[in-house]
């Protein structure tokens, strides 16, 4: 337990320096359920379902993004050096970034499912399904900002987000035309397609194999990053 | 007493992007700092201080060579336990004075009772207890050198590893850390201390190190660096003052004048036979300002125009 409090601190942190995109994107979802009661929309029940989806997809993104930019704005802003001044190793630096972008996405899924469960839930979306979605979006989350952290360890950003469009796009375009299996590999495509096919009317598709696999990839991504961002020099501008 | 902080034949060096390019940072340097000594480390912009105190700290590897901080290799999270460090250009969270050092001190371990009286003593050292709830974002660049100093000091560190830590600050408060300072090292702290303020690393540092372009050109205590071997002072008293060409009178009978080494015996003797009388003969002192001229100068200021620019954030490799 006193091992994982500076691991706590810094996902805090991360999570205070982020709040303004964090509260921006809690507000719009409220926000757009809030304007959901002005209007009869259980007559438009497909329509509030596209708008829960796209917000899903937007939790993905804002993922990625925040995976991507925490080492990077650490190291520029210098802000890096007083924090692994300090008796912290660089694993737990970044297990701290990788749990406050989870903590980011984990509010997001948790506000997600809260309005959809307050809205879908109220014109006939099952509710358990709601919040099974959103563990499929959650581990869609984590498995997508681990690829962002893990190139970011190493690369400036613009290689990096190539990088990881490219390493996120590529198994997706390859579950898409093989399916079966492939649908594994970094199966970010997979959670978020059982996500986007959710409907009212076929409302029970399952992917907890691939949640499962998302898991274990996210681990194996944060040890891999753990290890190579052991080995650079920080101190070191990455542009 | 094994040494606080080593670095042993350490090269270090910058490659750029597809290793076309390289910087050597640091070359074959070699360091001993001691228990409770206060250890001035001295170079010109680009001379490897930064380098050598980021390996120290661990947020760079050697090339080649390794180092010791407190008995354990370079890098080990629990030696920095007990090492207080501030950057240079210090970057901190934005957020109330208080509230940021308690951070900083809760990552180095401590916690309740001691994590809160540890953090107002910090404060209250640095001269900032009474803005403890501002926020550091509206701090001057002073204040933001301070409340880098107490975030430094807040867990109570063996040893304090300094990067320019006085920059920034007026005398008032460049007098203060220096009493800290002092004030640490008579508790048996160590710090190793980078600064370009000659005239306070000649104050207050037990024994000083220059570097120039990552290698270490001279180290000692400043009263054995600061004489020169090469030129002593002789005051002679009773003898007119062309007697020597480079005398000055320095009162109405007494003659002061600077001579080679090599030719004092006869300067002696030259003062007996014209009927004067030696006051005393001492080896020159020069200023730190000097000796840092003379070993640093030599190429230096041409070569920088042709280095290459060294790929780290800070401003030196």
């Amino acid at each position: 337990m006193k091992h994982f409090r500076p691991i706590w601190m810094i996902a805090l942190n991360f999570v205070r320096e982020q709040r303004w995109p964090i509260l921006v994107l809690q507000l719009w979802v409220l926000g757009l359920a809030a304007l959901g009661l002005l209007t009869d929309f259980r007559h438009d029940r497909d329509d509030v379902l596209l708008m829960f989806k796209q917000l899903g997809m937007y939790g993905v993104a804002f993922s990625v993004f925040f995976g991507g930019s925490a080492i990077y704005n650490e190291r520029r802003s210098r802000r890096i050096l007083a924090v692994l001044g300090k008796s912290i190793t660089r694993r737990d630096y970044l297990s701290g970034l990788l749990l406050g972008v989870m903590l980011a996405a984990g509010l997001f899924c948790f506000v997600l499912g809260f309005t959809g469960t307050w809205i879908l839930g109220s014109i006939g979306f099952p509710v358990a399904q709601i919040w099974y979605l959103m563990l499929c979006v959650l581990a869609a989350c984590m498995l997508a900002s681990s690829v962002a952290l893990f190139y970011s360890t190493h690369l400036n950003p613009w290689m990096s987000a190539l990088l990881t469009g490219l390493t996120l796009g590529v198994p997706g375009v390859v579950a898409f035309e093989l399916g079966g299996t492939w649908g594994y590999i970094l199966p970010v495509y997979s959670l978020m397609r059982v996500f986007l096919k959710a409907s009212f009317e076929e409302s029970g598709t399952h992917a907890s194999w691939a949640i499962l696999v998302a898991m274990g990839e996210t681990v194996f991504l944060w040890l891999a990053a753990s290890w190579i961002f052991g080995q650079i020099d920080v101190a070191v501008a990455v542009d | 007493m094994p040494a606080v902080l080593e670095f042993l034949d350490i090269i270090k060096d910058y490659r750029g992007l597809f290793r076309r390019r390289t910087v050597r940072a640091l070359d074959h340097f070699t360091l001993q700092v001691e228990q409770g000594e206060i250890f001035g480390f001295l170079g010109p912009n680009g001379a490897g201080k930064t380098t050598a105190i980021h390996l120290a700290m661990g947020f760079v590897r050697p090339s080649r060579g390794s180092g010791k901080m407190l008995g354990q290799r370079f890098g080990n999270a629990n030696a920095r336990r007990k090492v207080g460090f501030l950057a240079e250009n210090v970057a901190l969270y934005h957020r109330p004075a208080e509230t940021l050092v308690r951070f900083y001190g809760a990552l180095n371990g401590l916690s309740g009772e001691t994590l809160t009286r540890r953090t107002r003593e910090a404060l209250d050292t640095v001269g900032l207890l009474h803005e403890s709830s501002r926020n550091v974002a509206k701090f001057s660049r002073g204040m933001l050198q301070r409340i880098g100093l107490a975030q430094a000091i807040v867990h109570d560190p063996d040893l304090l590893i300094l990067d320019e830590p006085t920059s920034a600050l007026d005398p008032l408060a460049r007098y203060a850390v220096r009493e800290m300072l002092l004030d640490l090292r008579n508790r048996g702290k160590t710090i190793f201390l980078s600064s370009h303020l000659l005239s306070e690393v000649e104050l207050i540092c037990d024994r000083i190190a220059v570097l120039n372009r990552g290698r270490l050109v001279r180290t000692g205590r400043p009263t054995e660096l600061l004489e020169s071997s090469e030129e002593v002072a002789i005051v002679a008293k009773g003898i007119p003052s062309a007697s020597f060409p480079s005398a000055e009178a320095e009162s109405e009978n007494r003659i002061r004048f600077l001579i080679r080494a090599g030719e004092q015996r006869y300067a002696i003797e030259k003062v007996w036979s014209l009927g004067g009388e030696v006051i005393s003969v001492s080896p020159r002192k020069r200023s730190l300002e000097d000796l840092f001229l003379e070993l640093t100068s030599t190429g230096s200021s041409r070569d920088a125009a042709k280095m290459p620019s060294v790929p780290n954030a800070a401003e030196e490799p």
